[in-house]
């Protein structure tokens, strides 16, 4: 117990020194799965809306496999992505594997499910009469589409924040397709994962305490964003 | 009616089916610039459905629809909005602020004088001192009434209202009811399902009853043309 103690004050003093090496993966952390959710938002939110509304043959089973994506092990799409992007795989010629990009990519693949998945639920719940009173008010569809995603924005703002509480804290596809190269490719869950496995626990723990303040964060915005919902219903 | 006057709006073969249920099955119908007339039917008859489908709101199985006398394509149909206005029966305000709401039509309107138009508007509806208010804050009856504004700084061809005086209470239902009037007396198709109406032959040309999809018309007041010149008449019936 003193020892856990005394590791957790070294570790809040590594993290308050300054640390150069620490500060970069965790600033690798925060740019790939920022860049993860920007790129993934737009598409799957048109999708979520168009899986709302529109009816076509398949319609359930792609609903089917996007919640079934939902629970799929980070790992596994880190094998995938590996296997399309390793040198002898159909992607191989654009090398990017053990990059930055390669680890976005994995990112993107494990948040669209996310994102698919709560927005849909958002655009069903959505009052019809917002897209109606837009269109009959002469507004384009985009700007009734933009109107929809405002009169939404705190249901479709938690999806957000729960996609990127599913990558932040991800290790397996991160590392597969990643490789852990120290200020390229490693973030706090695989830097996590080594400092343990080299007996640092102070370096973890640090690290853990950023994921853990982050999953916190997250909680709050995601339980105030949820009662905004309620209240403007 | 008007026999020599080309319609607005019109339908004609219209047809639409829910599941095995043919709700509508109308043959001809049309709707005149100025003319006001009242639609009515029991509940469940397919009046809603029938205004959101001449709106362009709503999909139908057959038939043809006409504005100006040109056919409207599915696509010329959808964007017939910010000239024919459907107004919901209970009214969708954005989360915004009141003067943003009836300001939310002007926008795509270029060289609008839209600050000028919208104090107008708000003015009209006699809330303008609840322009900065989040729509969402206000009761059912003024609800209403920034929808009829928003409507009316559209400056629409034609107004499809929607049991607009529904679960209101008494104060609230007649100022709602004078905007109509006035939206009348100003000489703006509208064409509403209401049971507010119904005794009142000054205001209401002609009546179109839905019953079992068909649609069968009365005149209520031969004497009256569109755009009428009468004097506006408060509402004080209860």
């Amino acid at each position: 117990m003193e020892s856990l103690s005394s590791t957790t004050l070294e570790a809040i003093q590594l993290l308050l020194s300054g640390n150069a090496e620490l500060w970069s993966l965790i600033g690798i952390s925060f740019s790939t799965t920022f860049k993860a959710i920007l790129i993934a938002t737009p598409a799957a939110f048109i999708l979520g809306y168009l899986l709302s509304s529109t009816r076509f043959p398949g319609r359930w089973a792609l609903i089917s496999l996007f919640n079934s994506l939902l629970s799929v092990p980070t790992v596994v799409v880190g094998l995938l992505l590996y296997i399309l992007l390793s040198r002898s795989g159909p992607l191989g010629d654009l090398k990017l594997l053990f990059t930055e990009t390669a680890m976005v990519l994995g990112q993107i693949a494990l948040a669209f499910p996310v994102l698919v998945a709560m927005s849909l639920a958002s655009f069903k719940a959505a009052d019809q009469r917002v897209w109606e009173t837009a269109r009959t008010l002469g507004a384009p569809p985009w700007r009734a589409f933009a109107t929809l995603l405002h009169e939404l924005r705190y249901g479709l703002a938690a999806a957000c924040i729960a996609a990127y509480g599913r990558i932040i804290s991800e290790v397996g596809c991160s590392m597969m397709v990643g490789g852990n190269i120290l200020n390229h490719t490693r973030n706090i869950p695989t830097a996590i994962a080594l400092e343990t496995s080299k007996g640092d626990f102070s370096q973890g723990i640090a690290l853990g305490l950023v994921l853990l303040l982050m999953a916190l964060g997250l909680n709050i915005c995601i339980t105030y964003l949820h009662r905004r919902s309620e209240a403007s219903a | 009616m008007n026999s020599h006057q080309e319609s607005l709006l019109s339908a004609c073969q219209l047809q639409k089916t829910f599941g095995d249920r043919l709700l509508l099955n109308i043959d001809s119908l049309a709707f005149y610039a100025g003319e006001a007339v009242l639609l009515s039917g029991r509940n469940g008859a397919g009046k809603s459905t029938l205004l959101k489908i001449m709106a362009g709101l709503e999909s139908f199985d057959s038939g043809t629809l006409s504005y100006r006398g040109a056919p409207l394509n599915r696509r010329a149909h959808r964007n017939i909005g910010g000239k024919v206005i459907y107004l919901h029966q209970q009214p969708c305000l954005f989360d915004s602020s009141v003067e943003a709401n009836v300001g939310y039509g002007l926008k795509a309107r270029a060289n609008s004088p839209q600050a000028a138009r919208i104090h107008q508007a708000l003015t009209w509806s006699g809330l303008a001192h609840l322009a900065k208010r989040n729509a969402q804050t206000l009761s059912g009856g003024e609800k209403q009434r920034i929808a009829l504004a928003r409507a009316w700084v559209m400056e629409p061809e034609l107004l499809l209202l929607d049991e607009p005086t529904a679960n209101m209470d008494a104060e609230s239902r007649e100022q709602t009811l004078f905007l109509i009037r006035r939206l009348i007396n100003e000489g703006m198709g509208i064409v509403l399902c209401s049971h507010e109406f119904k005794t009142d032959h000054r205001l209401i040309q002609r009546e179109l009853h839905l019953e079992a999809g068909h649609l069968t018309e009365r005149r209520l007041n031969p004497a009256a043309e569109p755009s009428s010149t009468q004097p506006l008449l408060r509402y004080t019936e209860a």
